[in-house]
């Protein structure tokens, strides 16, 4: 065993001899650069890369926002066309969810849970790179729509066959975020081409494969997970001791990896009713577009705590470090967070109300729902009581922390609201929804992401991002937000309906609806100059030292920036807020024997997971090609599935590789004190 | 500390579950919900149309008379036995890799995989010519991606086994993770296999409980005559 790793232990990866893999490639351990970035099987680099693409597509997705504010900033208004609108929504939707939350949320899962845990890198680094990658493609897949579409406006594919022969032109998906059946889906029967005829264009096509595709992604990243926080955490980690953050990263890659069958499935399902023309939710063919919905939701509820869960998992760290607590009622939050996670598959039909479910689920599903808010609440005072008697530093990410204990309980309070479900009846498809979830996932989840962006942003890049502008920022975000959002619950009690591209002049909505757009402007600018600083901090910043808040968890007791190995040498732990109790408490931090001039286990670098992404590439453009008709397009479906399974059989044959890398090691703690924390 | 006890594939884990093994019950943990929901979006369609499909001629059809129970029921047995070789395999590698042992077994498994899935392409053409497809009814759309899905299913476990017998040649596979390796990929077709099990009992055997299966057919009940 173990035949490729008698080097001897190296000082830098620069250094190693180069190194033929088993399938006798030489290993591109020793690249820097891009190169380095595309092969890097760095828990760390990975997650810096999928923080700065989720931040991209928040502001994809923001433009998006602008463009659908814009529109209704006045009746009647024909700034874009009702298609276009139509266009902007679905694709604001998707993408703040699947290309700019919870990328996010993993950048924060891949940087910080190995060193929460006293880790060296998570249990699978090439499985790792390769959800990266995959994620990366999948949203260009999604995207690449727009590409489409934007050649069809200005006229650019008239020269093409298969154009002309198209019945519907719409490139860009347009059915909502959840894309309900039968408009997503196919009507009559279907023809000897297997094409039964539908409802919309091959937008659809794209958002189906582009959803699968990164469904991919965020699966093989939770298992990656849920085995490095089981398996890998340092001596003395028990579970109650894992950091909040870290036990909320568990909680929700669970929620994934039991929530997303039911969305692949449906996809699949969609997916064959308009390629090959079966009628899973086709009504002229017997099909029930409402096993759609239940399908959707099924993965969608438990899909919102997906995307809050990481975000309560930054608050819970945040709120202590400035407070100078510890978190107050540990054991607590830990359990509702989970019942959150648990009760999270049991209220799915609350989206659904107004379908007719009959009054027994109806009644069911309403209190069950009511059941959900009380761990969530405990959740809110547990931060209370944590604040309460604390001495509160007013940092950038104390203020967004809060920002978010404030909004998200807003939106709290109109979820009550509408798992009410006669009131909801009259809620359902107005502006109050989109008020109460903007509420919860833009005042909520983003202000907690932003202050974890704030909060950790040091520890990543070792600089500070200036606080006086994050102050402005953060008070154009909240002022803007509540602007933009707070009068939709008014405009929707007051009857306007989502998803309308327009409205008429004389239904008193035209004051709040200009407001809101002057607020959504606001908020546009506060994020974007929120990010810019972030952005300009990662190269310019000042320098700071390695641990500016006075941090409580092992991340804050390593260098910045956090080197490769993470560890020098192992630590062990003896209770909660390890780092903390070292600096203040009773508990010093040991360390374990290991690192050193004997080198710890770093693993080589690949190129397989990439390669094996791009198999996703090919494959899911090549699908709504060859929907549109595309010739040949097929062609490139197979050659992409070639690609991912050569990917994948390469990354098995080549082996996993590795090296022993030398750490600097500050002379060993005492013998005794070693022993004695065994 | 030696050499190779600082490999992270050696060192050992919190919960004493290697990795792979853990990352394999997580993976089945999902199929398990994958499988759930095309399951029950076949059982739900079937509770709604008791009365099966309508061919290209027009005619009714039964699935209880579009079933070749015999036929099923064999592969079905093919597939568990199957898993007994399987198992067979795996422990050979635990007992200090005896290889030839291992590689007798997974070609048995291969080959009767191969066998499994001979069976359902025969079935599945044999109910095409009996009017039964994808696109002619909400039957014959479950029907196919439910056990389709699953085929493919068993494809890639064939093919998997197909490329660790191959790769059992390179002398690569041995020790401790080569053991692992074909655990975890018995782990797998053990899953693939209870599924099916699953699926024959929910989908074929279902439609034999009593004259008209468990849904009934639809039709009123003609006394003394079974359809
Ligand atoms: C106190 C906890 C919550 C309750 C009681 C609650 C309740 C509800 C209900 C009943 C609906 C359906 C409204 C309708 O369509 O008529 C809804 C919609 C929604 N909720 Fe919540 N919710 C809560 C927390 C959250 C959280 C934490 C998130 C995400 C971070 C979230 C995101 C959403 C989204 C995105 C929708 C809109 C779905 C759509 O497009 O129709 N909610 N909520
Ligand atoms: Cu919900």
């Amino acid at each position: 065993m173990s035949h490729d790793h008698h080097h001897a232990p190296v000082a830098s990866r620069y250094d190693l001899a180069p190194e033929r893999s088993d399938i006798g490639l030489i290993r591109p351990d020793r690249f820097t650069g891009w190169r380095d970035w595309l092969t890097t099987v760095d828990h760390k680099k990975i997650g810096v890369l999928y923080g700065a693409f989720a931040m991209f597509f928040f502001l994809v997705g923001g433009v998006e926002a602008l463009g659908i504010r814009t529109q209704l900033s006045r009746p009647d208004n024909d700034f874009i066309t009702a298609r276009m609108y139509n266009q902007l929504f679905t694709m604001h939707g998707t993408t703040m969810i699947f290309l700019g939350v919870m990328p996010l949320s993993a950048a924060f899962f891949n940087f910080l849970v190995p060193l929460q845990i006293g880790a060296r890198d998570v249990a699978f680094p090439r499985l790792n790179a390769f959800s990266l990658w995959t994620f990366v493609f999948g949203a260009f897949v999604l995207n690449a729509s727009w590409l489409f579409e934007f050649a069809h406006l200005s006229g650019w594919l008239k020269s093409f066959g298969w154009y002309n022969a198209l019945v519907y032109t719409d490139f860009a998906p347009a059915n909502g975020w959840f894309s309900y059946a039968p408009l997503s889906g196919t009507f009559g029967q279907a023809d000897a081409a297997l094409r039964a005829p539908r409802f919309t264009g091959v937008g659809t096509d794209f958002w189906i494969i582009g959803i699968q595709i990164l469904g991919i992604a965020s699966l093989a990243a939770s298992f990656n997970f849920i085995c490095t926080i089981l398996n890998m955490r340092a001596k003395g980690m028990t579970m109650m001791r894992l950091p909040v953050f870290t036990w909320m990263t568990l909680v929700t890659s669970f929620l994934i990896i039991l929530a997303f069958p039911a969305i692949t499935v449906a996809l699949i399902q969609l997916m064959f009713d308009r390629q090959f023309g079966a009628n899973f939710f086709n009504p002229s063919a017997g099909g029930q577009p409402v096993l759609w919905q239940h399908l959707f939701w099924i993965f969608g509820h438990p899909e919102v705590y997906i995307l809050v869960l990481p975000a309560m998992g930054i608050v819970s760290e945040v709120l202590p470090t400035f407070s100078g607590k510890s978190l107050f009622g540990y054991p607590i939050i830990v359990f509702s967070g989970a019942v959150i996670g648990f009760l999270g598959f049991a209220v799915w039909s609350h989206h659904m109300f107004t379908t007719g479910l009959g009054p027994v689920p109806t009644a069911a599903f309403s209190l069950l729902t009511m059941a959900i808010a009380v761990p969530t609440g405990v959740k809110i005072f547990n931060w209370l009581g944590t604040i309460w008697g604390g001495r509160v530093r007013f940092t950038p990410p104390m203020v967004l922390s809060l920002g978010f204990i404030w909004m998200f309980m807003c939106g709290g309070f109109s979820g009550i609201m509408h798992s009410s479900a006669p009131a909801d009846s009259q809620q359902q498809d107005s502006y109050f929804v989109i008020a109460h979830f903007h509420y919860v996932l833009l005042g909520g989840v983003l202000l907690g992401l932003m202050s974890g962006l704030y909060f950790w942003f040091p520890k990543i890049f070792g600089r500070m991002p200036k606080a006086s502008v994050a102050y402005w920022a953060s008070g154009l975000v909240i002022l803007g937000f509540n602007l933009a959002f707070g009068p939709m619950h008014y405009l929707g009690l007051a009857g306007q309906p989502r998803r309308t591209h327009t409205y008429h002049a004389g239904f008193g909505w035209e004051t709040w609806n200009y407001v809101a757009t002057i607020g959504a402007f606001i908020l546009g600018i506060g994020v974007f100059i929120a990010f810019a600083n972030l952005v300009w901090t990662a190269f310019r910043g000042e320098k700071c030292s390695s641990d500016p808040w006075d941090g409580r968890t092992l991340e804050w007791s390593l260098p910045s920036p956090v080197p490769e190995y993470n560890f020098a040498r192992s630590p062990v732990i003896a209770c909660r807020d390890a780092f903390f109790a070292h600096k203040h408490g009773a508990h010093r931090l040991v360390y374990e024997q290991d690192g050193g001039e004997a080198g710890v286990h770093m693993p080589s670098q690949s190129w397989m997971p990439l390669l094996a992404s791009c198999g996703f590439l090919l494959a899911g453009l090549g699908m709504p090609m060859s929907a549109m008709g595309v010739p040949h397009a097929g062609w490139v479906v197979i050659a992409g599935l070639g690609v991912l399974f050569l990917g994948i059989w390469l990354w098995a044959l080549e082996g996993p590789g590795g090296y022993m890398l030398k750490t600097p090691v500050a002379p060993a703690p005492a013998p005794a004190e070693a022993a004695a924390s065994r | 500390m030696s050499h190779s006890a600082a490999h992270a594939h050696e060192a050992p884990t919190s919960t004493g579950i290697d990795h792979k093994k853990l990352i394999m019950w997580l993976f089945l943990a999902s199929d398990c919900m994958f499988f759930g929901t095309l399951i029950s979006t076949h059982l739900l369609y079937r509770k709604l149309y008791p009365t099966g499909f309508t061919d290209a001629e027009g005619h009714q059809q039964f699935v209880q008379k579009l079933f070749d129970i015999e036929l099923t029921s064999f592969s079905t047995f093919i597939l568990l036995m199957s898993s007994f070789l399987m198992a067979l395999a795996v422990s050979a590698m635990h007992k200090g890799g005896q290889l030839k042992s291992f590689r007798r077994n997974v070609l048995g498994v291969i080959v009767f995989g191969l066998i499994f899935l001979g069976c359902q392409v025969y079935e599945f053409t044999h109910f095409y010519h009996q009017g039964l497809t994808v696109q002619n009814s909400v039957f014959g759309s479950t029907f196919y991606v439910l056990t389709g899905t699953h085929g493919t299913h068993v494809a890639i476990g064939v093919l998997w086994l197909v490329l660790l017998y191959f790769y059992s040649f390179t002398g690569k596979l041995g020790g401790h993770v080569g053991a692992l390796d074909v655990e975890v990929a018995g782990l797998y077709w053990h899953f693939v296999d209870i599924v099916w099990i699953i699926i024959f009992t929910a989908v074929y055997l279902v439609e034999y409980l009593g004259p008209d299966g468990i849904w009934g057919n639809g039709l009123p009940p003609v006394p003394g005559v079974t359809r």
